[in-house]
């Protein structure tokens, strides 16, 4: 009895010694601003994936309904999820549904904390998510390391179309365009004529281009700025009032969709369009020049096609 | 300088890439180290005569974004011996032996892509002297981080069901002001790792000239990137083109085509 005791006593004095820090969870620390009435967006840094930001990388949009917030968007990991729903059901009312804007992993590898109640998303976007759950997640464990722990991949398994739905007394505009990815969902608030973008925009922070195709993306951009939307949450980057971000994104498209075309033409090597760095005017964006160089790799062949023409075969 | 990196506007200066000399070219370790013994046993023949030099600079991004294409350009052309071959090593891959060049009227300037399984450092060893075994082996090389699977994973063709449209096509221009040839092949580039897919990827593949002349001849191997991308560099007379690209795969189809250079 007295062996148990003292082994009792033993235990809880281990457990006031601090804990080494590689074994607390891991705490974002998200902070939620209220951009426009009931629309609270979570900045993320300007940055590209690393061990030191843990993939906070994203903005993230709730919008609070009569049932709870509507989440755009769940983050990078499920720690990042179960802040977003912390925060919804401690001072949102509560979680009503979420929506993954794309299939980017940022923007849904936080999905598991927030599954109990529906995750939707483009159809088109939900079957990519599948395909390319498992590449991901090895890619983000690799790089974000123990901030991505416990985090369980799940698609959206409930499908947004397009035009007006109601969600708790709110009326959105569902908009599905395409050019950052194959299937990209932007969403207006009627009420508010805030745009919630996802990745079509971004501001002061280098667009993401490993699946873009530059004629849809700038059409889809087209689209954007002629629904004269009073506020924009970006996909990255501050929100803003005025076009800016619809601006500086489609300027970053053409002028690196030349420059990459320029390359081609001359004969460089995509070493060599790597080596040259991004436009000027916007190698000061955050996360270049790390999104320029992912650029050149992903892109480069596409201008390469139309600068080489076919002269043999098999 | 052999490099057009200041072709386009407002190019960053110093460059984005560089080269790199001693640990920092093959990612911290010493530069004789790692599986580099091995394979300049295996592949270079063990020389007594061989150091890391400058003068063989290999680029690279740090990271590799696609491990099925992780591009490089080796450029030995302030080596001011002739060379004979470049020899390109992957210190850490399945087939560790990429590319074997032999530029021979062209310059040591190669422009390529490999899969990357794991991340490590990929060397490029000159072999100079106009004889066997009459030169030294200078040897630069670049390490790239990488999440691997590149080489084991099937070829990205392989997930569409018309993958063999298209097979072969060659595309390929030449600048006569620059030198510059580059050239693209459609070929799946197997490498047998991937689940019942046999190794199907090129093995040989040269430059001749007007005359049918061989201008430069690479060795190919598994490692070459799906749909590979090659960049020469030829001196001003047969930069004028014509030149003629023939390849061959280990299956025994063979590629041909013809570039004109300045009409």
């Amino acid at each position: 009895m007295s062996l148990s005791r003292r082994a009792l006593l033993a235990g809880a004095a281990v457990l006031t010694l601090p804990l080494p820090i590689f074994a607390q969870p891991r705490r974002y620390g998200l902070q939620p601003i209220e951009v426009a009435d009931g629309i609270w967006m979570i900045e993320g840094r300007r940055e590209v994936f690393t061990r030191e930001n843990g993939g906070d990388i994203v903005n993230v949009a709730l919008l609070a309904t009569d049932q709870g917030a509507l989440v755009v968007d769940s983050g990078s990991t499920a720690a990042m999820g179960a802040e977003i729903r912390a925060f919804a059901d401690q001072r949102l009312g509560g979680l009503v549904a979420t929506i993954n804007t794309h299939h980017h992993p940022d923007h849904w590898f936080g999905n598991a904390p927030l599954a109990d109640r529906p995750v939707l998303a483009l159809a088109a976007t939900s079957a990519t998510c599948r395909e390319y759950a498992q590449d991901y997640a090895e890619t983000l464990y690799a790089i974000l390391g123990s901030w991505i722990s416990g985090t369980r991949t799940m698609p959206a398994t409930g499908e947004v179309e397009a035009g007006p739905r109601a969600i708790g007394g709110r009326t959105l505009r569902m908009i599905p365009l395409a050019g950052h990815t194959a299937a990209d969902l932007a969403i207006l608030d009627e009420a508010t004529g805030v745009l919630v973008a996802g990745d079509l925009v971004f501001l002061d922070r280098a667009p993401s281009l490993p699946d873009a195709d530059f004629a849809t993306w700038l059409a889809a951009l087209d689209r954007l700025e002629g629904l004269g939307p009073a506020g924009v949450v970006p996909g990255h980057g501050r929100f803003h009032r005025a076009g800016e971000g619809i601006a500086q994104t489609r300027a970053y498209l053409r002028a690196t969709r030349d420059r990459l075309a320029m390359a081609a033409d001359l004969g460089l090597t995509p070493i060599e369009a790597m080596a040259a760095g991004p436009v000027p005017e916007f190698a000061g964006l955050g996360a270049n020049p790390e999104e320029y160089l992912r650029s050149v790799v992903r892109r480069f062949g596409d201008h390469e096609t139309l600068a080489l023409p076919v002269v043999g075969g098999a | 300088m052999a490099l057009l990196t200041d072709r386009l506007p407002g190019a960053a200066s110093p460059p984005l890439l560089t080269g790199r000399t001693g640990p920092a070219a093959v990612g911290g370790d010493a530069f004789d180290s790692g599986m580099w013994p091995s394979h300049r046993q295996e592949f270079l023949g063990d020389p007594a005569a061989w150091r890391n030099d400058p003068a063989v600079t290999v680029l690279a991004p740090p990271a590799a974004e696609d491990s099925s294409h992780v591009p490089f350009l080796i450029d030995a052309t302030a080596v001011a011996q002739p060379i004979r071959r470049i020899v390109v090593t992957i210190d850490y891959s399945p087939f560790p032996k990429a590319i074997v060049f032999r530029p021979g009227r062209a310059l040591p300037l190669l422009g390529f892509g490999v899969k990357y399984e794991v991340g490590g450092a990929l060397r490029a060893s000159a072999e100079t002297g106009a004889e066997t075994g009459a030169g030294e082996w200078l040897v630069g090389a670049a390490y790239v981080s990488a999440l691997g699977g590149g080489c084991s994973a099937p070829a990205a063709a392989h997930h569409r069901p018309d993958w063999q449209q298209g097979f072969g096509e060659l595309r390929a221009r030449l600048w006569p002001e620059t030198g510059r040839l580059r050239l693209r092949l459609r070929h799946p580039q197997d490498t047998g790792l991937a689940d019942g897919i046999p190794a199907h990827h090129l093995t040989e593949l040269a430059l001749l000239d007007a005359a049918g002349a061989e201008i430069a001849a690479l060795e190919l191997h598994e490692p070459l990137e799906e749909n590979p991308a090659l960049t020469f560099l030829l001196p001003p007379d047969l930069a004028r083109g014509p030149v003629a690209i023939r390849a061959r795969d280990n299956l025994g189809y063979a590629f041909a085509g013809r570039v004109e250079g300045a009409p």
